[in-house]
């Protein structure tokens, strides 16, 4: 779509051009592929603060704006805080707006972040996923993102640029459901995804519009639509338990939605995802890795180069971590002997000293008829993991298998010197 | 775009809308409720309102579900009020560019306490002034503390009040030991602002006149209202704007307008009361000896020759004053 200078494109101008692109390769990293995506979805209204590795989306976006490519409100906020507060109230006048952090950003943020959730304003956000300071740190851990797990917030991992803007296009279209109106992350591993170009298809836009409505906020926070009043301080005893069962069933709704979106998205744009966890090599499977975002393709290939060593290897990665597809992972798992989880997170002094990612996975397989061993690879500190990790987690989860236990439930497969 | 309304000449034109209306529970002569229902009568009803945590947060709802707002109303966190109305505003304007909304003037107005705006939200005030909705209005509705809390010093609270956090002791006896934060003067230094003005309860129609004037103003607009608070300050509910009155008449609270880049006083005490007028009916400052009360008055002195001289030049000049004794426990 191209827009001159002046004039004032509709949000109907997107969806009625006549004049369309044919199917399009393009070579792009995962922060420009975000920024198609929220192009496209006609956001209104964005706000930027910068942090790396998720800011090259807000630089793209400001140059799209800047050329006339589309139209919206972008602010330079003052600090993360800001930016959230800026999209959450943008949000309730009934705007669709567009946000972004990474690291200690994304946690300079979190107050914003969690009214954002618990008032369920529709926000769609990345996290670029990276270390949390101190000592400042540009390599790739999941716990910024994974601190939003308590708080209404949909989260969701992209494995590549193309998944990244897929996955925000279908971000909006499931948030936007009046049977969620959640807010939703879509993370993306910092470096891996955010700055490694790959091929990208953009979905055409007519598809696009067909896919994702308008955004209609019920209750605007606009006089034509009455008097709302937003938020009010309750009395605790009146209402507090039912509010957050509202958030509760809402999250609950998302589950089909999503699976719906996904299906739809199919049809509209003809690219296919399993909505909620992807299988690799499961059908026959004794050990598993189970994983998110771009290190899975590394996963699948060292379960490929053990399956050539004899050892019958799968991987099965998360795309959704909320909500958290429990039901799914049991399914899917039922039957597999040991189970390793490549986990980019830590939670120090939890259960068994292990990573936040496992610790959830951990209590998710515990309903599984079977019990399979459960071993956590943590890769933390964002040191790059090698195929020869992939490859030592996969011995390890075979040695287990023939053991019936692990004899070291989590390693720092990353960690030089003694791992104590 | 922007409609010149005529100014509140008498009371008999402030309009008999209310659109802040029964429903809350503030405390009897409670100084930011009235300011409240004043703000909202000028503003009408084509408005949204946006409440940092506060006083005018907490008090304004709580036990019934029920709302005191007749127009749309949000909450914005304690340090969320500069974005907010950024947010809000951002959304009208790019609905309506967009053709997604019908387009028409909406005031978008954020009323912030001292605590809000003077530090918590200070950085996303600073950032709102820096952009050009028109329509956006910030108010902080001054009570020189963190009042909801159970009276907390704030960076508004003046030199010598005593609060929760800064009491007065056998060993540290004057109270707060900080000068009170001038908020509107530095928002006036941001070069894109359009209208800064302080007011308070007193002159009646002063307020009013000054909402008008900042929702006019087509551009950054910020009001420092000061606003008695009968619990955190100690006095009696029914003067609360005996106590407005005092604060501009003793040249405490000194009352301005910076309109483009034009500064004028708006209103002049003269002869000015002496300090102890406004000081000695207050709790808060009840503790402070004849010696630190004439020490508020000789800092209020040399401070207004700076006014009288921006007034005359019609530009802020930066005050400065010699500052209080320093206090230690030595001293004390």
């Amino acid at each position: 779509m191209v827009t001159r200078t002046g004039t004032t494109p509709t949000a109907h101008s997107v969806s009625t051009k006549t004049v369309q692109k044919a199917a399009r390769k393009e070579v792009w990293t995962g922060t420009r592929a975000v920024a198609e995506a929220v192009r496209i979805a006609d956001v209104d209204v964005i706000a930027a603060y910068p942090i790396r590795p998720y800011t090259g989306i807000m630089n793209d976006l400001a140059t799209m704006i800047a050329n006339g490519e589309f139209q919206a409100e972008i602010i330079v906020a003052d600090s993360e805080h800001s930016q959230f507060e800026i999209v959450k109230h943008a949000s309730a006048v009934g705007a669709r707006v567009f946000v972004g952090s990474s690291g200690v950003g994304a946690t300079y943020a979190a107050e914003a972040i969690v009214v954002t959730g618990l008032s369920q304003l529709p926000v769609v956000g990345i996290i670029g996923c990276r270390a949390l300071d101190d000592p400042g740190n540009f390599g790739m851990e999941w716990n910024d993102a994974l601190m939003y797990r308590d708080v209404g917030w949909l989260v969701s991992w992209a494995r590549d640029a193309q998944e990244a803007l897929d996955m925000t296009l279908v971000a909006y279209r499931v948030s936007e459901d009046r049977r969620v109106l959640l807010p939703q992350f879509v993370a993306i591993d910092g470096a891996t995804v955010t700055h490694i170009a790959s091929s990208v298809e953009p979905p055409v836009e007519n598809d696009v519009a067909e896919f994702l409505p308008r955004y209609e906020l019920p209750y605007r926070l606009d006089p034509a639509c009455g008097p709302v009043t937003k938020a009010q301080h309750i009395a605790p005893s009146l209402i507090g338990p039912e509010q957050r069962k509202v958030v509760d069933v809402a999250m609950k709704n998302a589950r089909e939605v999503i699976r719906e979106a996904w299906n739809d998205y199919a049809r509209y744009v003809g690219r296919e995802y399993a909505p909620f966890i992807e299988e690799h090599y499961m059908e026959d499977a004794e050990i598993a890795f189970v994983t998110m975002g771009a290190y899975s393709k590394d996963a699948v290939y060292a379960a490929k180069k053990l399956r050539s060593k004899g050892i019958r290897a799968g991987v099965l990665r998360i795309r959704y971590w909320r909500p958290f597809p429990s039901q799914e992972l049991r399914k899917a798992l039922e039957g597999v002997r040991a189970i390793g989880a490549l986990d980019f997170s830590y939670s120090f002094g939890s259960a068994d000293h292990a990573g936040a990612f496992f610790n959830e996975l951990r209590s998710a397989l515990y309903e599984m008829q079977s019990k399979p061993v459960l071993m956590d690879f943590m890769l933390v500190g964002g040191r790059e993991p090698s195929l020869a990790h992939f490859m030592e987690a996969g011995r390890l989860l075979e040695d287990a298998t023939k053991l019936g236990r692990s004899k070291k439930m989590v390693r720092w497969l990353t960690l030089r010197g003694d791992d104590v | 775009m922007t409609n010149t309304s005529a100014p509140f000449r008498s009371v008999k034109d402030i309009p008999a809308e209310e659109y802040y209306r029964s429903g809350h529970r503030t405390c009897a002569g409670c100084g930011p409720a009235i300011a409240y229902r004043l703000l909202t009568k000028v503003a009408g009803p084509n408005t949204v309102l946006l409440g940092p945590t506060g006083c005018m947060y907490v008090a304004n709802g709580h036990q019934f579900l029920t709302s005191p707002y007749a127009v749309p109303w949000f909450h914005t966190q304690l340090g969320g009020g500069g974005a907010a109305g950024i947010g809000t505003a951002a959304a009208f304007r790019a609905l309506m560019m967009k053709g997604k909304r019908r387009m028409e003037d909406i005031n978008v107005v954020v009323y912030g306490g001292d605590g809000g705006f003077s530090d918590i939200g200070y950085s996303g005030l600073s950032m709102a002034m820096t952009y050009d909705y028109s329509r956006l209005v910030y108010v902080l509705y001054d009570n020189e503390s963190y009042a909801n809390t159970g009276i907390q010093a704030s960076s508004a609270t003046p030199w010598g009040a005593t609060t929760t956090f800064t009491p007065s002791g056998k060993v540290r006896k004057l109270g707060n030991e900080r000068s009170k934060k001038n908020v509107a003067l530095t928002l006036a230094a941001h070069p894109g602002v359009k209208y800064v003005a302080t007011s308070s309860l007193y002159p009646p129609l002063d307020f009013m006149n000054k909402v008008r004037r900042a929702l006019e103003a087509d551009g950054p607009a910020f009001i420092h209202v000061l606003t008695p608070c009968p619990k955190g300050w100690f006095f009696e509910p029914k003067e609360t704007v005996d106590l407005s009155r005092l604060a501009v008449e003793t040249g405490s609270w000194l009352l301005w307008e910076y309109d483009s880049g034009e500064f004028a006083l708006t209103h002049r005490a003269s002869p000015r009361k002496h300090a102890r007028e406004y000081i000695r009916r207050q709790g808060r400052f009840s503790h402070l000896t004849d010696d630190e009360v004439e020490t508020i008055d000789r800092m209020i002195e040399e401070e207004k020759k700076y006014w009288e001289e921006s007034d005359r030049l019609k530009r802020l000049v930066l005050p400065w004053i010699r500052p209080p004794p320093r206090t230690s426990v030595v001293s004390h």
